[in-house]
């Protein structure tokens, strides 16, 4: 999991349409990162970005010049057509479309990566926040109780009735949804879960005696709360996260898939999921991203049950 | 949807697509049953007799001379059978059932606005007009009126009698400011100055200006609207928008479920039917239009024989989803038919109020980006063809010398840099001095457009534009273009018997909503030319100023047009049967039940044609093109 997110990160020297390396009348040149540059640059008749892949054959044969491309030389929006014949194609070595192309010409491949990277970027920063948020305040429902606790109790319970679904419609029918605002407006809906959990537990640890104790030697609310209670309940955290990151990939996902996600042509699962269900005579685009969302699901479920158990207090704690 | 369950974990994650499905389901279905009692709403009709006007008796002129046509070929078949149900679908339930108004507009509005019947029809073949509610119809000697003699049998779908009085009305009520319809409002006025009543049976429509016949019959014609149902007032708009108005066509609509389906039901002996030209047409007792928001579910629908058409314009339909066994065994058929006939305007429509699409070198910069022939050629497999301007098919009134601008780096280069773009950033997208990207949002409403439009983004890229892709359900992005606060809409009108300027680009219409002058173009000198060509008489005349306003239109660069399809292509089960000559010179859709709707539904084939597949007995396959009309 962590080698997949490692190469996510370098997606771009790995499957790219822009060379990883270029050397052209003795200068060598790094396209991934510095940015756009024009075919005329290297002597081509366009003034648009090169294509490295007409570079590669244009300098072959010269010894002077040369092009390093990425194991897969495709972005994931470039639409590319074959000669004489039209868009699915199928998986191909020959093409280095490892997984074919969807019915635009794009590269699965490159879509299902780039599309992953997206993906659990947007889950991760969507914990973040969500648990940012729903710890503090059921932390504080739970340490404070009282009449705090029921007004947020009431307020949580009105706020979760807000259906959120509609809430994107409205929004995608009025803005083009961004990354920022799909994750802004999960955080808004989605930061109440974590608060029961944490409100219980800390109810639970307020009433332990260490903490009695550590009141009874005076010791204050910030105390009390950072060094004795949180960090006792970081195993319900800890054991929360990996199911709240598959959450977080398969809302992005269900989202994309029914059109309010982000907008096209952003590499995104869902949206490879409805090409590949309303094009099942391309069978290579669903089983793709079906077999990509499945592994890395049950990965993500591995790692939690794994994180589970290692913080399961039965195995470490006796009780009287 | 319950947020609970959403933050903490373990969904399974079809189950949490199922969960958003029921959720949309269950409100529909509450919003629809709350409809029913608005729906069935039989208010007594008469009581609005005592607020109506009374209309004055006029004296017919003498010397008339009526015409008629009772000569022409009919186009539909003697073999037609009547009955059945016609099973079809929508893409969004219509947002009004008012065919004018606010949000009237929409795709559905073509259903409604089939069964308001006019006073002539035009023949599809011979392009000659020929009766429907008016038997006979005569010129004033002023060149800008027309006498109609109407049908005296002619009814509405409630029973009532159509007279001269829902004429007069028609226009009392295109006029109000209570049904907020600016363009009808427009029309009702300047175009159409009035309507007189001689007897019940008797109308003439006098017109702002002299036109030849053959257009005056087009220009000031009118459709009746049922004076015994409408109550008009400010609150007109609200409580008319469900309400199922009487109609002068074959069909009523009888059962409307919000957010689910529409269904149509034959008037009982509808008065059409003694009509020559209308006989034998209209031939299913039942059309029931269901909502499918997703043309690939339509296509599953279609295929388990719970819809009995479908199109198949769409290349990727017609090379690879429409064959298999049900195609093969002659179950489903298909038919390509080639018409001739004015081209809808499909393409980029620009709205030249935004800032940076105000400038004429960025819009033309912007044309000569967009690489329409790759589109054609690749995704589109060369079925299209690339249109050329907005009127294309109007016969003389379209300017041949008009080509559309193609896909030219260079050119492009040339009139962004003039505008001030001039170099890239690291993205290859220009920026200007001030470091604004050149970018531009596109409002498309068709998830089935989204390759055309990735295609089209990643060449714009090329000449350093910026496409950001909107995709909205239909009829949020046309409310969307409407309220004109789209940059570009990928969109295309449909197409009328001559070209018209006046609502695409008269400045009347411009920089307000709910006109359809969606490029907010507002040029004096293009209003003088618009106005005269309004106003001419002479058909030479108005064909040289069309040739001139599609010219300085097309200098304006607004409008990218991209392609047409001068033909048909549909597939339908073997129990669908048609004419001999199948459509006709100007058809649409074959088998569109409320268009020109020759077809027929054979009941006992439908049984027959289940069994077999039942029983895998097969039948020939069939897949017939007919080139009767095609041009070239």
């Amino acid at each position: 999991m962590l080698v997949l997110l490692a190469l996510s990160i370098f997606a771009e020297l790995l499957i790219n349409n822009r060379a990883i390396l270029v050397k052209y009348d003795g200068n060598y040149y790094f396209p991934t990162y510095t940015g756009f540059i024009a075919g005329t640059h290297f002597g081509l008749d366009y003034a648009y970005e090169t294509n490295y892949r007409e570079l590669k054959k244009h300098f072959s044969g010269q010894s002077e010049n040369w092009v390093l491309l990425p194991p897969i030389p495709y972005s994931p929006f470039e639409t590319n057509f074959l000669e004489d014949s039209f868009p699915p194609y199928p998986p191909s070595i020959d093409d280095q479309h490892y997984l074919g192309t969807d019915i635009t010409g794009r590269d699965i491949l490159a879509r299902l990566a780039y599309g992953f990277r997206l993906a659990i970027t947007f889950s991760i920063i969507l914990l973040a926040c969500n648990y940012l948020i729903g710890i503090a305040i059921g932390c504080a429902m739970g340490f404070w109780g009282g009449a705090f606790d029921l007004l947020f109790q009431r307020l949580i319970e009105i706020w979760s009735n807000v259906p959120f679904l509609y809430v994107i419609m409205i929004v995608a029918s009025v803005i083009i949804p961004s990354f920022w605002t799909l994750a802004f407006i999960m955080v808004v809906f989605g930061w109440m879960g974590m608060t029961w959990y944490m409100r219980t537990a800390t109810y639970k640890e307020k009433a332990r005696e260490y903490v009695e104790a550590a009141k009874a030697l005076g010791a204050s609310n910030k105390r009390m709360i950072f060094r004795h209670i949180l960090p006792n309940t970081v195993s319900i955290i800890v054991t929360f996260i990996p199911f709240s990151i598959a959450t977080g990939i398969t809302a992005l996902t269900a989202l994309d898939y029914l059109g309010f996600g982000l907008p096209p042509p952003t590499p995104s699962w869902g949206e490879l999921l409805s090409q590949g269900t309303s094009n099942l005579q391309a069978p290579w685009i669903v089983t793709s991203v079906v077999f990509a969302m499945t592994i890395v699901l049950l990965m993500v479920t591995y790692i939690g049950e794994a994180v589970r158990e290692a913080f399961d207090p039965k195995r470490f704690t006796f009780y009287e | 949807m319950s947020n609970r369950n959403f933050s903490t974990c373990k969904i399974n994650w079809i189950a949490f697509y199922a969960f958003l499905w029921l959720l949309v389901g269950c409100s529909e279905q509450k919003e629809s049953e709350s409809t029913v009692s608005t729906v069935n709403d039989t208010e007594s009709n008469s009581y609005l007799v005592e607020i109506l006007p009374s209309y004055q008796n006029e004296l017919l002129p003498e010397g008339l001379r009526w015409e008629t046509n009772n000569s022409d070929p009919i186009f539909s078949s003697n073999e037609a059978k009547r009955g059945g149900t016609f099973n079809s679908w929508i893409l969004s339930f219509p947002l009004t059932l008012r065919t004018v108004g606010p949000d009237s507009n929409g795709s559905f509005a073509t259903y409604t606005r089939a069964n308001n019947l006019g006073l002539v029809g035009i023949h599809p073949n011979t392009l000659d007009y020929y009766p429907v509610l008016a038997t006979h119809w005569a010129f004033g000697d002023d060149g800008r009126t027309v006498y109609y003699r109407l049908n005296e049998d002619a009814t509405w779908s409630d029973g009532e009698p159509v007279t001269a009085d829902d004429f007069m009305f028609a226009v009392d009520f295109m006029r109000s400011e209570h049904i907020v319809a600016p363009w009808y409002n427009n029309h009702y006025t300047s175009v159409i100055v009035s309507v007189s009543k001689y007897d019940d049976h008797t109308i003439s429509i006098e017109g702002a200006t002299a036109k030849p016949p053959e257009e005056m019959l087009n220009e000031y014609g009118l459709s009746p609207i049922p004076r015994h149902f409408h109550r008009l007032d400010e609150n007109w708009v609200q409580e008319y928008n469900w309400r199922l108005a009487p109609t002068t066509g074959a069909y009523r609509i009888s059962i409307v479920e919000k957010g689910q389906h529409v269904e149509f039901q034959r008037n009982e002996n509808w008065w059409g039917d003694n009509n020559h030209y209308l006989r034998n047409r209209y031939n299913v007792d039942t059309i029931r239009f269901t909502v499918i928001r997703d043309m690939n579910v339509a296509w599953e629908y279609f295929l388990r024989g719970e819809l009995d058409s479908f199109p198949l314009v769409m290349p990727s339909f017609w090379h690879e989803k429409a064959n298999g066994e049900d195609f093969d065994s002659g179950y489903i058929q298909k038919i390509k038919f080639y018409t001739d006939r004015p081209q809808p305007s499909y393409g980029m429509w620009m709205n030249m109020d935004d800032p940076i699409l105000g400038n004429l070198n960025i819009r033309l910069g912007i044309a000569h980006a967009i690489n329409v022939e790759k589109m054609l050629n690749t995704l589109l497999r060369g079925d299209y063809e690339r249109l050329k301007m907005q009127f294309e098919g109007y016969g003389d009134y379209s300017n041949p010398s008009i080509q559309p601008r193609e896909f030219d780096l260079l050119q492009a280069d040339n009139y962004l840099a003039a505008a001030g773009f001039r170099d890239r950033g690291p993205d290859a997208i220009r920026v200007n001095e001030d470091g604004q990207r050149l970018a531009f949002r596109v409002v498309y409403g068709s998830q089935e457009h989204t390759p055309r439009l990735v295609l089209l983004r990643e060449e714009a890229k090329k000449a350093g534009i910026e496409l950001n892709l909107q995709l909205l359900d239909s009829s949020a992005q046309f409310k969307q273009i409407l309220e004109k606060k789209h940059q570009i809409a990928w969109m295309g009108w449909s197409t009328g018997l001559v070209p018209r300027f006046w609502q695409y680009y008269h400045s009347d219409n411009a920089h307000i909503p709910q006109t359809n002058n969606i490029t907010n173009t507002d040029d004096p000198e293009l209003d003088l030319l618009i106005m005269r060509y309004r106003e001419s008489k002479e058909k030479n005349e108005r064909v040289l100023l069309a040739h001139l306003l599609q010219r300085m239109t097309h200098d304006a660069g607004a409008y990218i047009p991209t392609y047409k399809v001068p033909y048909t292509r549909e597939a339908y089960w073997r129990w669908l049967k048609m004419p001999k000559h199948f459509g006709t010179r100007t058809t649409d859709t074959i088998f569109n039940p409320l268009g020109e709707a020759l077809f027929w539904l054979d009941e006992n084939l439908k049984l027959e044609t289940l069994a077999a597949r039942q029983e895998g007995i097969s039948y020939p396959a069939v897949t017939i093109t007919d080139t009767t009309w095609q041009v070239d």
